[in-house]
């Protein structure tokens, strides 16, 4: 029996679904932003986990077009921490603004 | 020789050239820059300095003392005012010379010497011409070429353009035979005469040179018709007599309608004009294409042989009374001769040239140049051509005996005499005899009719000046006329001339012409035919001598009321000066000795007959024919030189039917008001019924697209809430729609 993809990509759904729903609910925007992480790695649980299980069964592939979803993985955590840094950075400056950081009240650009 | 004709055609082109680049700029560069303003001081009063304030007008204006007091006294305030005050200033001078003048159109006090040159030079260039083309006319008679008189000779030839393949062409060529060179005689002596007398009528009129300018494009675009060696050529000259005479026709802008004489104003003359032809123009022009789409061709000479081989009967048929169209506008045939009348406003030396040889001309012309096309056409086409001539004829002679207005009588009487040409044209192919008159008979009849309509019409011009400088009016009622004679005899003995070649006197050259033609229908049988163009010779005569006793007699005249008596006018009429009498002496010349040219009919088509003196003394149809038209003279001799007017004019107004009758003919048969109401109704009503359509239909459906797009802007936009998460919603939202789609479409459609 053992763990199989499908263990993982339960997980990755179960994770992606929890991000989304702190991204949408949530009224802090700081917390909007843990969702939208928590969706990030949700992704590259499953990149990785289908590279993994990929290379287990062994079709005789090359080694780097077995690595894709590792090295994709590796691209999304990187431009995830440039992306919360400058998001981190945006919310800064807004409540310096706005004295807020509830995402309802941030309503500028509507009609 | 006959190549360098071509020479003729050019002539009033170089002419015109010469006005318009050479001496009307002469005369605008040597008009003085500036006006110079001159101050006397020492009238002492405070205005004096405003009051004698002298403009120093143009030189011309300078040299008549009468135009600087009559500026004067206007006042004139400033050199700003000076163009305003230059017609007053005119108008002013006129005063000196005979009282107020009620005419709008501008006249100046002294014609500038580019003017003058300007008329020196339309004439000249025209007498050159007009010398040439005798020459030409005589040669080819008396020392006869015989290639010449079978095929003419050609002139000029230009590839215009050519289609790849060689078929179709598009050729500008001119050509000359037998019958341009009859027509081109008659146009350029008329064109001559009308440049001439134009030099007396038109001696104060603000326009002198333009209207010099334009009589040369007139008679230059007359000249294209009859060179035209093809359609192509014929069309382009066709549209050029069109917009002359649309330019001369409403030479007089400034004049006003007058209403209560039925006349229109010059500028409302010439639109209709124009557009008049440009009705006929519509069925010419596909006449034309018909033909040339089955015959790849233009050209006349090829469309002869061609048309009849290639075209099934009715086909030709067809286009030839499509392209009779153009000549029924362009002569004015009813139902397109409503211009004609109109055209009266025009100038009367104008008039001459339309009626006489240029416009109307233009249409009988045509119709004799492709006449051969007319005769394969079959008896249709050519029965269409005499009954359309037949009918105007009967229509116009009806309208002209009522008519008051003199030139209005001789505009109905053109209409007639341009219905028997027709007649004329039609009745020489129709009946089962031999066809050998050709063109002939209408072609006679064009060419004497020119002379003595010509004669007719500057005679008119003649008396109207006449009446302008005695009354300071214009007046061109014949009920304000009468006992003319006397005072101004060359004018009425040349119309007297006319009127009875017109009339169809014995040995006048009307005479010969008419006589043919009346004589020709009963010979092909055609009694229908016969019959009409019998009564209008004798309505002819009936209203030309009503016309000449009402101007220049009256009942209590000399020789039965024939030569002057009681004039009903104001003022004292004298005879014109030399410039415009000299004409009508010339004129009435050919206008008794034209008919005498017998062989005519061979001259155009060498296998005609000749027409023989004695047998035109025995035939019988002669008399009958000379007899209707002496009745003619004689009821109107009758009617107007011996009859108590008062109890005429009496009895006709206590009569109904006679008085009805009256009426209808003298509204001319209300053919102008049927259009009016059929303009107002018809074209204006279809064109509401078109606006509405635009108004709700098109307008409608992009103002109802964009108000759409507006409505549903305005309250979609409420979606737009500015809050991410909402997107997110929505977006995902989406997403998941989607998933769902394309997992039904897997798990079920897909197997």
């Amino acid at each position: 029996m053992g763990l199989t993809l499908n263990h993982f990509l339960v997980l990755g759904a179960m994770l992606f679904c929890i991000g989304l729903y702190g991204a949408i609910a949530k009224r802090n925007a700081i917390a909007v932003l843990m969702g939208i992480e928590i969706m990030l790695n949700a992704v590259n649980i499953t990149m990785v986990a289908f590279s993994f299980f990929n290379h287990v069964k062994g079709n005789g592939l090359d080694l780097s077009s077995l690595l894709t979803g590792q090295i994709f993985a590796i691209f999304i955590i990187t431009v995830a921490a440039a992306e919360a840094a400058v998001a981190l950075a945006m919310v800064i400056s807004i409540y310096r603004k706005r004295d807020t950081v509830d995402v309802s009240e941030i309503d500028m650009m509507k009609w | 020789m006959y190549q360098y004709s071509g020479l003729i055609l050019f002539a009033p082109l170089l002419s015109f050239v010469i006005i318009v680049f050479g001496t009307r700029v002469w005369d605008m560069l040597s008009r003085p820059k500036k006006v110079q303003l001159t101050t006397h001081d020492g009238h002492g009063s405070g205005e004096g300095h405003e009051q004698g304030a002298h403009v120093g007008v143009e030189l011309a204006f300078a040299s008549v003392p009468a135009v600087a007091t009559a500026a004067t006294a206007r006042g004139a305030k400033d050199a700003t005012a000076h163009a305003e005050d230059q017609a007053a200033a005119a108008h002013g001078a006129h005063l000196d010379d005979h009282g107020e003048d009620d005419d709008e159109d501008p006249k100046v006090a002294h014609l500038s010497q580019g003017a003058v040159v300007s008329g020196y030079v339309g004439v000249g260039i025209m007498l050159l011409a007009a010398v040439y083309s005798w020459y030409l006319l005589l040669y080819s008679i008396f020392v006869p070429d015989q290639n010449f008189l079978k095929n003419g000779t050609d002139v000029f030839s230009y590839d215009w353009l050519r289609q790849v393949g060689g078929a179709g062409d598009y050729v500008i060529a001119f050509h000359i035979d037998t019958l341009g060179l009859a027509m081109l005689v008659v146009v350029t002596t008329v064109s001559l005469l009308v440049h001439f007398y134009s030099q007396g009528y038109m001696e104060d009129s603000a326009g002198y040179a333009r209207f010099y300018a334009y009589l040369a494009l007139f008679t230059f675009s007359m000249l294209v018709i009859v060179f035209a060696q093809n359609f192509l050529v014929i069309f382009i000259g066709w549209e050029l007599v069109g917009l002359s005479s649309y330019l001369l026709i409403g030479f007089w802008i400034n004049k006003k309608a007058k209403p209560d004489e039925q006349r229109p104003s010059p500028s409302n003359a010439a639109m209709q004009a124009f557009v008049t032809n440009r009705v006929g123009d519509v069925g010419f022009i596909i006449g034309i294409m018909i033909l040339f789409a089955n015959t790849g061709t233009f050209d006349f000479a090829t469309l002869f042989v061609k048309a009849p081989h290639v075209m099934s009967q009715g086909l030709l048929a067809t286009a030839m009374i499509l392209v009779f169209c153009g000549a029924v506008g362009k002569s004015a045939q009813v139902p397109l001769h409503v211009w004609l009348p109109s055209a009266m406003e025009g100038p009367t030396p104008v008039s001459a040239l339309i009626h006489a040889a240029t416009m109307v001309a233009a249409g009988v012309y045509m119709v004799a140049r492709v006449f051969p096309l007319f005769v394969s056409a079959g008896p249709v086409a050519l029965g269409t051509v005499a009954w359309v001539g037949a009918i105007t004829a009967l229509f116009a002679a009806t309208i002209a005996l009522v008519q008051s207005d003199f030139k209005r009588v001789l505009a109905f009487s053109t209409i007639s005499q341009l219905g028997y040409m027709f007649v004329g044209l039609g009745i020489s192919g129709l009946g089962n005899s031999d066809l050998t008159y050709g063109a002939g008979p209408g072609m006679f009849h064009l060419f004497t009719h020119a002379f003595f309509k010509a004669l007719l019409f500057l005679g008119a011009g003649s008396v109207l000046h006449s009446l302008h400088h005695a009354t300071h009016k214009e007046v061109q009622d014949m009920r304000l006329m009468g006992g003319l004679g006397p005072k101004m005899p060359i004018t009425a003995i040349t119309w007297l001339i006319a009127t009875l070649s017109i009339s169809g006197f014995p040995f006048l050259s009307g005479f010969y012409s008419k006589d043919t033609i009346i004589g020709l229908t009963a010979e092909r049988g055609q009694w229908g035919l016969y019959i009409i163009t019998l009564g209008t010779a004798g309505l002819t005569a009936f209203y030309m001598l009503r016309a000449f006793i009402l101007a220049f007699g009256g009942t209590d005249g000399k020789y039965g009321g024939l030569w002057g008596g009681t004039y009903r006018g104001v003022g004292d009429p004298h005879e014109s000066p030399r410039t415009m009498t000299i004409p009508l002496v010339l004129l009435a010349i050919p206008s008794i000795i034209a008919g005498y040219w017998f062989g005519f009919f061979q001259y155009l088509s060498p296998k005609a007959p000749i027409i023989s003196f004695t047998e035109l003394l025995t035939n019988p149809l002669t008399y009958i024919g000379t007899a209707v038209s002496l009745l003619g003279l004689g009821v109107a001799y009758f009617m107007y030189a011996r009859l108590n007017q008062e109890k005429l004019h009496n009895f006709v107004e206590n009569n109904a039917a006679l008085r009805t009758v009256h009426r209808i003919l003298y509204n001319r048969y209300y053919v102008d008001e049927f259009y009016n109401w059929l303009i107002k109704y018809g074209v204006l009503g279809l064109s509401h019924v078109e606006q509405a359509f635009d108004t709700y239909i098109i307008d409608g459906v992009v103002n109802g697209v964009a108000r759409l797009v507006t409505t549903l802007g305005r309250d979609i936009r409420y979606t737009e809430t500015g809050r991410v998460q909402s997107y997110m919603i929505g977006f995902f939202g989406g997403v998941a729609v989607l998933t769902a789609v394309v997992l039904v479409l897997v798990t079920y459609v897909a197997k």
